[in-house]
């Protein structure tokens, strides 16, 4: 039985959540028993995630195969498990069971309904299997119909309040997500014609042998790509549909939006980029110029959008602009090291951001108050809210001893691996620039007289979600041991040329 | 010139969804009718869907179904259209959201202009 | 609606309508066409009779409840059809490598357990085509 279990795992994975997802309209008026069941397949998704990291760290980072329908490599669908997947899959597993705990104490009250809530976790947990398949497939469709059921999962998410707002964010979203998904599909048409293999192996091969017969097309699959993937994890120009879509959507809607969705879609990117052109062509091509570029102008740019907003949500959303284009500037930067940061920085800023998200909507929901302004005082009436708050502050801000100091520390090395003085000085201006958004909100929160209002921290399992965030921000920053090690696996692996 | 008209002319699916993407594209920027925004988006799909099948075609192939009495016949390629079936699914459902989103917007702002409903919004 | 040619004609046509709807979904692994396709037109006839009958009698015919059981066991009826080959030692969707009797090339039977995963999802494809329907009709009313 454990056996069968342990060689099914990475697809178990995936249709855990998307089955359980299908069979909880049929309980909707229990809405206690799908609560249940939701934070059952999230704890079952942490085990089973760490269970494949444990498995593959003792494989020495020999991927773990999976042929769907016993079909082998270049025929069938096939599953790889490697360190990279295993990273992401522990990213999405110890963020969604949190979020879900939150989630389940809140969202009756704020979507309005146990129906309506009902089909809020059907989403998240369509979002959760398609993430958890972003991070095991090897298979250049399945990333395309996994990106569209995220994608749809998230413009669910967004207009769950229903209120019109929200249908408004989430319309622009689609708009421009679904533009995203064709650019994608019609990169993913141009690698298929030139290569004749949907399989990310196969086609890495092939591809490498006839692209300087086909420069045109190699071109048009990567700007394609490029720019899909970018409108999905809002790379800075084309960032336009997150700060509306991410502060309109329910707290633990936009902890799961700002902290996952955007990674794997990054992820996915990150495949294949690596896995199927490959580093070699990537700087055949001065790829990785472009990316850094991209990279250091969203930071900035992020950060300076951040700075000037005041309701809390919309800064946090920007915040995320700018960490996302950490993310790309430590591909463009393409080196051990900063890839490593790039990993390391993904998974603690999915952690933190949710810290951040779910402590925002837990302030907003006690005080009805989303303005930064109006947030004196809320430190002493809400302390292990604002604690929580202030501690993943921190370590976005990057900190050492915090998770976020490694990530940005490991950029810096790569950075500094590469020559890059300009790339140096924008990772350290965005620290610097990510304290000048954040800090204020904790100087408000603290320093300024409180009003007489009546203000109290969330009820238990909110209170039990928050402090495992902020327990894994510290876990992170303090043994990062073997996620580090993933991460340094995962970044070597993507390195090797083919 | 002659070397264009032929690629063009032999290629011309290619070209075909190319003209589609850009008008699809255009459509989608340009309107601030959120239907034809929508319709936009779909005839950009339409446009991927038909350079993926053109992909698979082969000119004088025989459609993909196993022929006993002619066994050395030449099969057009069916992988890009059943994974573009795959891309229909995905597109009705994404139609099918979106109108419902139009809808709702339809009844809180009484409109389907999206500058309109910005400007409502804000007020 | 109150056209008495089209209420007569749907009444006569509908039924072949769907009979061949759930000939295209049975006949999905042998002939063109498949569960998709043919659960769209399973769909269309159940549309076409709201549309000519009205919404009343068409939610009749398929309650919400049926719709909303079909969705969720159609799905999970793809699950199980996957787990079979788990349970026989092969991997996941596993269907001839699991011991499944693939009977007889062309025929009806041929494919395995390919039929019965298609008849789930033609089943699915044609609910939700109805529930995406009638959930518009209702908020336009």
């Amino acid at each position: 039985m454990t056996t069968t279990i342990e060689a099914h795992l990475p697809v178990f994975v995936v249709i855990m959540p998307l089955f359980v997802a299908f069979i909880l309209p049929t309980f909707a008026r229990r809405i206690r028993l799908v609560e249940g069941l939701v934070t059952a397949t999230t704890v079952l998704g942490f085990l089973g995630a760490g269970y494949l990291a444990s498995l593959v760290l003792i494989r020495n980072g020999n991927p773990i195969s999976y042929s769907l329908g016993g079909w082998p490599a270049p025929w069938g669908i096939q599953l790889s498990v490697g360190d990279l997947s295993c990273l992401f899959l522990l990213m999405v597993a110890s963020v969604s069971l949190p979020v879900a705990l939150f989630a389940a104490d809140n969202m009756t009250h704020e979507v309005g309904g146990p129906q309506r809530a009902t089909r809020f976790y059907v989403l998240y947990l369509l979002l959760g299997g398609a993430m958890a398949g972003m991070a095991v497939t090897s298979d250049l469709f399945n990333v395309f119909v996994l990106v569209e059921v995220a994608t749809l999962s998230c413009c669910g998410l967004v207009s769950s309040s229903n209120q019109p707002r929200a249908a408004e964010a989430a319309f622009n979203y689609l708009i421009l997500a679904t533009l995203g998904s064709a650019l994608i599909l019609g990169g993913i048409g141009f690698l298929y014609m030139i290569t004749g293999h949907l399989n990310m192996g196969f086609a890495s091969q092939e591809l490498n042998r006839v692209w300087q017969d086909y420069p045109h097309v190699v071109w048009m699959a990567l700007s394609f790509l490029l720019v899909g993937f970018g409108v999905k994890s809002a790379l800075f120009p084309l960032h336009v549909w997150l700060p509306d879509a991410h502060s309109a959507a329910p707290s633990p809607a936009s902890a799961i939006l700002s902290g996952l969705a955007v990674k794997g879609y990054a992820i996915c990117l990150i495949k294949v980029l690596f896995n199927v052109f490959g580093i070699a062509l990537i700087r055949d091509l001065s790829m990785h110029r472009i990316l850094t570029l991209l990279g250091m102008i969203a930071i900035i740019a992020g950060s300076l959008f951040a700075l000037t907003q005041d309701k809390l949500k919309r800064r946090l959303a920007f915040s995320t602009v700018a960490q996302v284009g950490y993310i790309f500037l430590g591909l463009g930067l393409a080196n051990s090291m900063s890839l490593t940061g790039t990993l390391f920085h993904m998974a603690s800023h999915a952690v933190i951001k949710s810290g951040l998200f779910l402590a925002a909507g837990a302030i907003i929901a006690a005080t009805g108050k989303d303005r930064i302004s109006e947030m004196a005082g809320v430190g002493k009436k809400m302390p292990i809210t604002m604690a929580v708050f202030t501690i993943c502050s921190v370590s976005l801000v990057g900190i050492p001893l915090f998770s976020g100091f490694i990530g940005k520390w490991n950029l810096l090395l790569g950075s500094l691996e590469a020559g890059n003085r300009l790339a140096q000085a924008v990772i350290i201006l965005g620290s610097v620039l990510c304290a000048g958004y954040l800090f204020p909100i904790i100087r408000v929160a603290y320093f300024e007289p409180a009003p007489a209002a009546d203000w109290q921290d969330p009820g238990l399992p909110q209170k039990t979600a928050l402090i495992l965030l902020a327990a894994w921000v510290m876990i992170l920053g303090a043994v990062p041991g073997p996620f580090l090690e993933l991460a340094k696996r995962a970044a070597l692996d993507l390195l090797v040329v083919k | 010139m002659r070397i264009l008209l032929d690629k063009l002319l032999v290629n011309y699916p290619y070209f075909a969804a190319m003209i589609l993407f850009i008008i699809g594209a255009f459509t989608v920027m340009t309107r601030s009718n959120l239907f034809k925004k929508l319709i936009g988006i779909n005839i950009m799909e339409s446009a991927i869907f038909l350079m993926f099948i053109a992909a698979g075609n082969i000119r004088g192939g025989a459609v993909p179904i196993l022929d006993e009495a002619n066994p050395q016949a030449v099969y057009i390629n069916p992988l890009p259209s059943a994974l573009m079936l795959t891309g229909i699914v995905v597109s009705v459902s994404v139609t099918a959201f979106a109108l419902a989103l139009i809808i709702r917007l339809y009844q809180s702002y009484g409109t389907t202009d999206a500058r309109r409903i910005a400007e409502l919004r804000k007020r | 609606m109150r056209d008495f040619i089209l209420k007569r004609v749907a009444a006569l046509l509908l039924p072949f309508i769907q009979m061949y709807g759930l000939y295209v979904i049975l006949h999905g692994h042998v002939s063109p066409g498949g569960s998709f396709a043919g659960g769209i037109v399973v769909g269309l006839a159940f549309i076409a009779f709201t549309t000519i009958y009205g919404l009343e009698r068409g939610r009749a015919k398929v309650p919400e409840k049926v719709t909303t059981l079909v969705e969720s066991y159609g799905t999970l009826w793809y699950g199980i059809m996957g787990m079979v080959g788990i349970f026989k030692g092969a991997p996941f969707l596993a269907n001839k490598i699991a011991g499944i009797d693939l009977g007889e090339l062309g025929a009806l039977s041929s494919g395995g357990l390919i039929g019965l995963i298609g008849l789930g999802v033609g089943i699915r494809v044609a609910s939700t085509m109805i529930t995406l329907f009638s959930t518009m009709m209702e908020e336009e009313s």
